[in-house]
């Protein structure tokens, strides 16, 4: 469908992201929260990952240290074979804009700027010319099934649009690894539909590395493994039947 | 290129507009200011500006136009010696005391005494020929508009300076005086008027005109100082006239006024703005915390913040020359007095576009709420 090549060829590549022996606490005032504590993990290449577990237990917390945006107390997270703990946030920028895209909760869209500019406007500081960003831009929405919307602005689409130009837009850079934190929550049930779809056609067809955190039971059917948390822990790691496995 | 900055400047315009406002308002205030204390202060010099000489000659040490003191006639001698110099006008100035015929004011006036040839240097600008004609016949004056409410008389009315009747003949426009009443008569009606009878043959500046008027600050040089006629001192038109605006705005204080206020308006203006580009800073935090997470570095957020900043100051700064232009044509019918010269002008928009970078740097701070990592809670 698309000139991209899938960037994994085969799932038992290396492990696109491996967490070792992790600890993470805040600090507020008197109080010591312990969100994480010695949590090592393996996630591999192309595969859709879920983590889900009950508010609260560090799922949010385990996303951003996985994806460089928050630094660990201890322990080490290696990331396409970098070790970005040990990355300045320089780096940790640069890291990011090269390898990896964001879902969020929230669309997190500009007002001002319509579906293409927003899925753009990324691609600009990755260095692409005009021509090619835009051409990136249209892709990656045809992708998301937003052509006919390129034209709108936030103030003009329903939130699952919205939801899905998010994902344009963190598509569009062609990431080898994808986070999502909660991409349906916001949503009904057949915008959610949607979307996980999407996600799931993401990691099968581009070999992109997805890894998403929610309650919602319906991503459980598109995942190829599904990880429980409760207090800062890992409690189960289930793969998917080899059914949903196939190619 | 997205122009995010520009985008969401004219899509959230209501937001931005206080600060578009403040930017305006700060340069505007700024540049009206000035303009009045130029206007105000430039009548010190349109003795030298409304004519046309090209140096002054003059007792040394003269700091303003109007605290000139008689030198020695015979400087004009040495002077018409120089190859250079066309021609020589002398030019006197009394200080006198004006009464209406009904025994009505008591004014100071400041009495200059003028050639009233057609072709005569002094006041060749500010006062048309056919005006300065009228002064040949003796004992008559011309006032200005400005004063003639001042003064209480009308053309052809009679009054007394220095207790010698003189009949007014004329009214001129633009000549209006600094802390008194101009009063233009001829040199012959002057040396008449004139209370200390050792200064009736020792004008207070000889006037000069060169064949090359290029030459002056040349000339100037070689003309000062020489001995055997008394003190005198010989500057070019330009650098008398500097000499004399500066003197009131630094003696009178309104210098330090100007700069005081200067720096409370851009002050005010720095803080309106500075807090409305922040709020829409902060309003923005989490689409700039998505760009930052997808690898958008905080120095290229910053460049928005700021070229959103330049938006600001360029719009505001548009608003004011509109209204600045509106108001100094309204001001200036009004005979207010009012003066703008370009590097002020350019010195006011530089102060507004400052304040507004200054903004757009304080607003930056507004993107440490711009965290990716609070997007994942
Ligand atoms: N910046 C922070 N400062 C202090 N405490 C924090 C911070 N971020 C998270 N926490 C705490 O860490 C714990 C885990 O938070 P986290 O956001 O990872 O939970 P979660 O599993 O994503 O929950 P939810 O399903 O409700 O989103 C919570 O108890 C929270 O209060
Ligand atoms: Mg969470």
């Amino acid at each position: 469908m698309s000139a991209r090549e899938p960037r994994r060829a085969t799932p038992e590549a290396s492990p696109a992201l491996r967490a070792e022996g992790i600890a993470k606490a805040f600090v507020s005032g008197k109080v010591r929260t312990q969100v994480l504590e010695g949590l090592s993990l393996s996630i591999d290449a192309g595969e859709l990952t879920l983590i889900s577990g009950p508010s609260g237990c560090g799922k949010s917390t385990l996303l951003a240290i996985l994806s460089g945006l928050q630094k660990v107390d201890a322990g080490r997270v290696l990331a396409l074979g970098s070790d970005l703990t040990a990355l300045d946030s320089h780096a940790l920028e640069r890291f990011r804009l090269r390898h990896t895209g964001f879902v969020f909760q929230g669309f997190n869209l500009f007002p001002a700027l319509n579906a293409l500019e927003q899925v753009a406007l990324p691609l600009h500081y990755l260095g692409l010319p005009d021509r090619q960003a835009q051409e990136r831009a249209m892709q990656s929405l045809d992708e998301v099934g937003m052509t006919p919307r390129i034209h709108l602005r936030p103030g003009e689409l329903s939130g699952g649009e919205k939801q899905r130009v998010a994902i344009a837009r963190a598509l569009a850079k062609h990431p080898e690894l994808l986070f999502a934190d909660e991409p349906t929550s916001a949503l009904d049930a057949a915008n959610g539909q949607i979307i996980i779809d999407i996600l799931h056609r993401i990691a099968r067809s581009h070999g992109t590395t997805v890894l998403c955190v929610s309650h919602d039971p319906r991503l459980t059917h598109h995942a190829d493994r599904m990880l429980s948390m409760e207090d800062g822990r890992i409690l189960s790691d289930r793969r998917a039947e080899p059914l949903h496995h196939e190619a | 290129m997205v122009a995010l900055a520009r985008k969401t400047l004219i899509h959230e315009w209501r937001r931005f507009l206080p600060a578009i406002l403040a930017v305006g308002f700060a340069g505007l205030l700024q540049l009206l200011q000035a303009a009045l204390v130029l206007g105000i202060f430039s009548s010190a010099s349109i003795y030298v500006t409304g004519s046309t000489a090209d140096l002054w000659v003059g007792y040394p040490g003269t700091r303003s136009v109007s605290l000139g003191q008689p030198i020695n006639p015979d400087v004009g001698m040495h002077l018409r010696m120089d190859p250079a110099v066309a021609r020589i006008e002398p030019f006197y100035w009394v200080d006198g005391n004006w009464r209406g015929v009904h025994g009505s004011g008591g004014e100071l006036v400041y009495v200059t005494g003028i050639d009233p040839r057609p072709d005569g240097l002094m006041f060749s600008r500010a006062l048309p020929a056919s005006l300065r004609a009228r002064l040949v016949e003796p004992d008559t004056v011309i006032v200005d508009r400005a004063d003639v409410g001042k003064l209480g008389v009308k053309v052809g009315d009679t009054a007394a300076i220095n207790g010698r009747r003189v009949r007014v003949v004329g009214v001129s426009h633009g000549l209006r005086a600094l802390g008194g009443v101009n009063v233009v008569t001829s040199i012959d009606t002057a040396r008449q008027l004139t209370t200390d009878p050792a200064s009736v043959d020792h004008p207070t500046y000889l006037l000069v005109q060169l064949h090359e008027g290029s030459q002056a600050d040349a000339v100037a040089r070689r003309l000062r100082g020489a001995p055997g006629f008394g003190p005198y001192d010989v500057w070019t038109a330009r650098q008398f006239a500097r000499r004399s605006v500066l003197y009131w705005l630094l003696d009178t204080g309104a210098g330090a006024g100007v700069v005081f206020m200067a720096g409370i308006v851009f002050l005010v203006g720095a803080v309106i703005t500075s807090q409305t580009l922040m709020a829409a800073v902060a309003g923005s935090a989490r689409e700039y915390a998505t760009l930052n997470a997808l690898g958008v570095g905080l120095r290229n957020l910053r460049w928005v913040v700021l070229e959103q900043a330049f938006w600001v100051g360029a719009l505001g700064l548009l608003g004011a020359t509109v209204l600045g232009l509106l108001l100094l044509a309204g001001a200036r019918s009004q005979d207010v007095p009012v003066a703008l010269t370009a590097p002020i002008t350019l010195v006011c928009m530089l102060l507004a576009m400052s304040l507004a970078a200054v903004s757009g740097l304080v607003a930056m701070r507004g993107l440490r709420r711009a965290d990716p990592a609070s997007l994942l809670r």
